[in-house]
């Protein structure tokens, strides 16, 4: 299916448009060609517009999973909750629909930011509503991000450290705010953390009403292209059009009705395959492979903000406190196997220890010449077999408690990792499949000397990454894992302006994990979307992940 | 029969009681955080101690366990049944909108059973040995063996990929879209329905086997009566009591196996709800749904051994 966008016509070309159109062009163009790059090339002009050939009207049937264990989109860290509430709501900034990395404005009409970094000032749009009825003004983006900076007790926000480094929120007058940085950051990480899909706008008094707890508020105001109508748990979320929407022309559809089905599920590919849904998202292999057969089926592949590994308990086994033994582990991981075992659970691709598709990750064909990456594996297990040798443990060891969360892939890996170890390295572990919340606890509390599941980053930047991920007190560095020089490197990434030298100090701290790994990668997942062509004006397949994009404002029926 | 149903009511409370303390006690003494949850990976990574404390107050967790027992039971008086951990639903709301689906999959079962096993067990037990015997008795024991989640599953795909179809996925009530409802219905129905109606055919072929061993039947056949009215007016109902009995069992299994076949046909009743709330460690919905489990399964036993006296009018129940 060719892309909706290039079938728009125009239909009046001036000087201006026509400048426009080549700049949005051309920056598609170096965005298709380098994917994706970080917190892409914004766009302060470049507010979403009605393709000029879209019909309106009609119900869009979409398939993710809807049932969030709450309403609290700032709380959340789900599909669950971006999949069915995104639409209702917007935020100051977004990600364009068109390719997914642009940033474009969204309820700020532009921005501008002070020379040193430190002032992010944004202008309002003028004549928003919220959905009862009530005026969008600073004071609600001033209390929303307060919340998520400096989130009350009992209120736990995953997004709180991309703004770790905003002072004071000032409210220069009803529609324009002001973010007073104490230190500077890299622009493209700031205005990713603004643009990011889980930052919405809701009112103050929203918040003041339920003490800033959203959790089991179902249905409060937002200024979205879409409005609540109804919701039966774990079935449907339906939502109409916002008739006010302050973007003239959008949404396209009437009515939207968010289908739930947990995702890879063979309930989901038959919802699709049967032609009881027009979009479903999150599709396993298999469906995912007969919707690409399927006449005037258009099947996508993106990248998931999400890396699946297995961490390395260093303080409870003084084994895996060796980096050298850590370091055979990762180059005794046959990756190309690893993706391939789980190829019919769910679409993987081989990566290091950042996003393999990140601009300032070691290029994929350079990453694959290096050891444990290479399809083939030997000169790998012979360099894992010397370093075992040289730490001690020539012999193996043995014992280890191999903690596995209770979902296929990671079961189907757990049995190919345990092979792999004890072949290639002589390291024996046993395997406890454990439920998913039972394996956090585990994690947490350090009960094991293995232990394999997933985690999620909200950006593709490596500072957001590295303090999260491999940072000292990091939330998921569950392998209690320190290296002084990276964590050193990781803070000057953090504070570097410069691309290009973040890029060579990404370079450095690329090299520092792969010697003395945090974590072993096993791989970065893909999302598998599909639709029916009649569902215009969406293309997902250079987005990153699923919770910046889901808006569904420009889409159309055709 | 006053005090015979007085005893049973006793007796019922006291199991009832018994299955809520048991079922109080194991999901509060099995490992996992409700808290992974309720705030995800990434919100539960970064919750502080004190976040933990307030948030386990809010959901009423950090009472004594004595307390949130007592509290349950209240609740369960009120007619609240509690909430979910979650969004925040009443369990009461979920069993309105749910449970008349998962009913209707039941009772539909029951009937399909009924259908399918009593002329196969007939069948069976007045040509014994026999080639249709033998057919009938090899497929009962092969619908007992198959997994009612498997057989779902397998009838799912071929109506996909034979048929492109796949049955409705969003409730929908009898008195609505009558013909919506019985296509999300009748494929539970049946797949519980077999497995159980084998059950019923292997019963009622042994107990009509034993019946028409009987000086009755001879004397019937003595007189001449057709074969077939021999078996409606005179085997039959005395050879109905242990397949009736079994009935009610097989509702347990019928209620049980609906957790495992909802799921496969992606059908959204309480059973479904249930490997959810599991999942989730939702435990106030666990517990509920459990516990009304039990209540059916008590109460349909009750009136099961009620109904002897009026099927066989030699049992008294003083």
């Amino acid at each position: 299916m060719k892309d909706p966008y290039s079938e728009s016509k125009p239909t009046r070309l001036d000087r201006r448009s026509f400048l426009k159109r080549t700049g949005v062009a051309g920056a598609a163009a170096v965005i298709a060609s380098r994917l994706p790059a970080p917190g892409a090339a914004s766009a302060q002009d470049a507010t979403l517009r009605p393709d000029p050939a879209a019909k309106r009207g009609g119900t869009l049937r979409y398939a993710v999973h809807n049932a969030p264990a709450h309403f609290d989109v700032h709380q959340s860290g789900t599909v669950a909750n971006i999949g069915p509430q995104s639409p209702m709501y917007d935020t100051l900034l977004r990600r364009s629909p068109k390719d997914g990395q642009t940033i474009i404005p969204d309820l700020a009409s532009k921005w501008e930011i002070s020379p040193d970094n430190k002032k992010y000032t944004f202008h309002l749009r003028k004549g928003v509503k919220f959905h009862d009825g009530a005026d969008f003004t600073a004071e609600d983006v001033k209390a929303t991000y307060e919340r998520i900076a400096r989130p009350p007790k009992g209120v736990v926000i995953p997004r709180t450290p991309l703004f770790a480094t905003v002072g004071d929120i000032v409210v220069v007058n009803p529609h324009t705010i002001e973010f007073r940085m104490t230190e500077s950051r890299p622009k493209a990480y700031m205005l990713g953390a603004f643009a990011s899909g889980w930052n919405i706008i809701v009112r103050k008094k929203t918040l003041d009403d339920n003490q800033g707890n959203l959790r089991q508020v179902m249905n409060y105001p937002g200024t979205g292209p879409f409005k609540h109508v109804s919701r039966k748990d774990k079935e449907v979320w339906i939502m109409e059009r916002n008739q006010d929407y302050w973007n003239k022309g959008l949404p396209l559809v009437d009515k939207l009705e968010v289908y739930h089905f947990l995702p890879f599920t063979p309930e989901l590919g038959a919802s699709f395959l049967s032609g009881r849904v027009d979009y479903a998202r999150l599709l396993d292999p298999v469906s995912w492979r007969k919707a690409k057969e399927m006449q005037g089926v258009t099947a996508a592949s993106f990248n998931q903000s999400v890396i699946q590994a297995f961490w390395t308990n260093m303080q409870k086994n003084k084994a895996l406190a060796d980096p050298r033994v850590r370091r055979a582990i990762h180059l005794a991981m046959d990756r190309h196997t690893l993706v391939e075992v789980v190829k019919d659970t769910a679409p993987m691709q081989v990566g290091g220890f950042v996003y393999p598709f990140h601009e300032m990750s070691t290029p994929r064909a350079d990453l694959e010449k290096k050891l444990g990456y290479q399809k083939d594996v030997k000169p790998a297990v012979q360099e894992a077999r010397r370093l075992m040798k040289e730490a001690g443990y020539g012999n193996g060891i043995k014992n280890l408690d191999f903690v596995v969360r209770d979902i296929a892939t990671f079961k189907l890996w757990a049995v190919a990792i345990q092979a792999m170890l004890k072949e290639h390295i002589n390291i024996e572990s046993n395997l406890r499949v454990v439920q998913t919340s039972v394996w956090f606890d585990e994690a947490q509390a350090g009960n094991f000397d293995l232990a394999i599941s997933a985690i999620v980053s909200t950006l593709m930047d490596p500072s957001d990454i590295f303090s999260a991920w491999y940072g000292k007190d990091g939330p998921q560095n569950y392998s209690r894992w320190t290296n002084p020089a990276f964590h050193d490197i990781a803070s000057q990434i953090e504070r570097e302006l410069d691309d290009n030298k973040r890029r060579q100090l990404v370079r450095k701290a690329e090299d520092i994990l792969e010697n003395d790994p945090p974590l072993i990668p096993v791989s970065y997942e893909q999302i598998y979307d599909a639709y029916y062509n009649k569902v215009k004006g969406q293309n997902p397949s250079t987005y990153f992940g699923i919770y910046d994009v889901v808006r569904w404002d420009q889409v159309w029926l055709g | 029969m006053k005090k015979y149903l007085a005893r049973r009511a006793v007796y019922a409370a006291v199991t009832l009681l018994g299955v809520s303390l048991s079922i109080f006690v194991i999901l509060r003494v099995l490992p996992g955080d409700p808290l992974v949850a309720i705030l995800g990976v990434e919100g539960h990574a970064r919750m502080t101690p004190a976040d933990r404390v307030r948030i386990m107050a809010d959901l009423g967790l950090s009472d004594p366990l004595p307390i949130q027992y007592v509290h349950w039971l209240v609740d369960i008086g009120a007619g609240r049944l509690g909430k979910s951990f979650f969004r925040g639903d009443t369990v009461a709301e979920l069993i309105m909108h749910r449970g008349p689906i998962t009913a209707e999959i039941g009772v539909l079962a029951l009937v399909v059973s009924w259908l399918v096993g009593l002329p196969v067990g007939i069948l069976s037990a007045f040509k014994p040995n026999s080639v249709p015997d033998g057919i009938a008795r090899t497929m009962s024991v092969l619908f007992i063996a198959i997994p009612g989640f498997w057989l779902g599953m397998l009838i799912v795909l071929a109506l996909l990929f034979w048929f492109g179809y796949k049955a409705p996925f969003i409730i929908v009530n009898m008195w609505e879209d009558p013909w919506q409802n019985l296509q999300m219905v009748i494929g539970p129905a049946i797949v519980l329905g077999l497995a159980q109606g084998a059950y019923i055919a292997r019963m009622s072929r042994s107990c009509l086997l034993e019946v028409i061993g009987e000086d009755f039947v001879r004397t019937a056949r003595a007189k001449g009566l057709r074969e077939g009215l021999i078996v409606m007016r005179h085997a039959l109902p005395n050879a109905l009591l242990p397949v009736i009995t079994i009935s009610g069992v097989l509702l347990g299994f019928v209620l049980g196996g609906s957790v495992a076949v909802e799921t496969a046909f992606g059908v959204p009743g309480l059973g479904r709800s249930l490997v959810t709330a599991v999942i989730e460690r939702d435990i106030i919905v666990v517990q509920n749904l459990v516990l009304l489990y039990a209540v059916i399964f008590v109460l349909v036993n009750v009136l099961v051994d009620l109904s002897y006296a009026w099927l066989d009018p030699r049992i008294r129940y003083s």
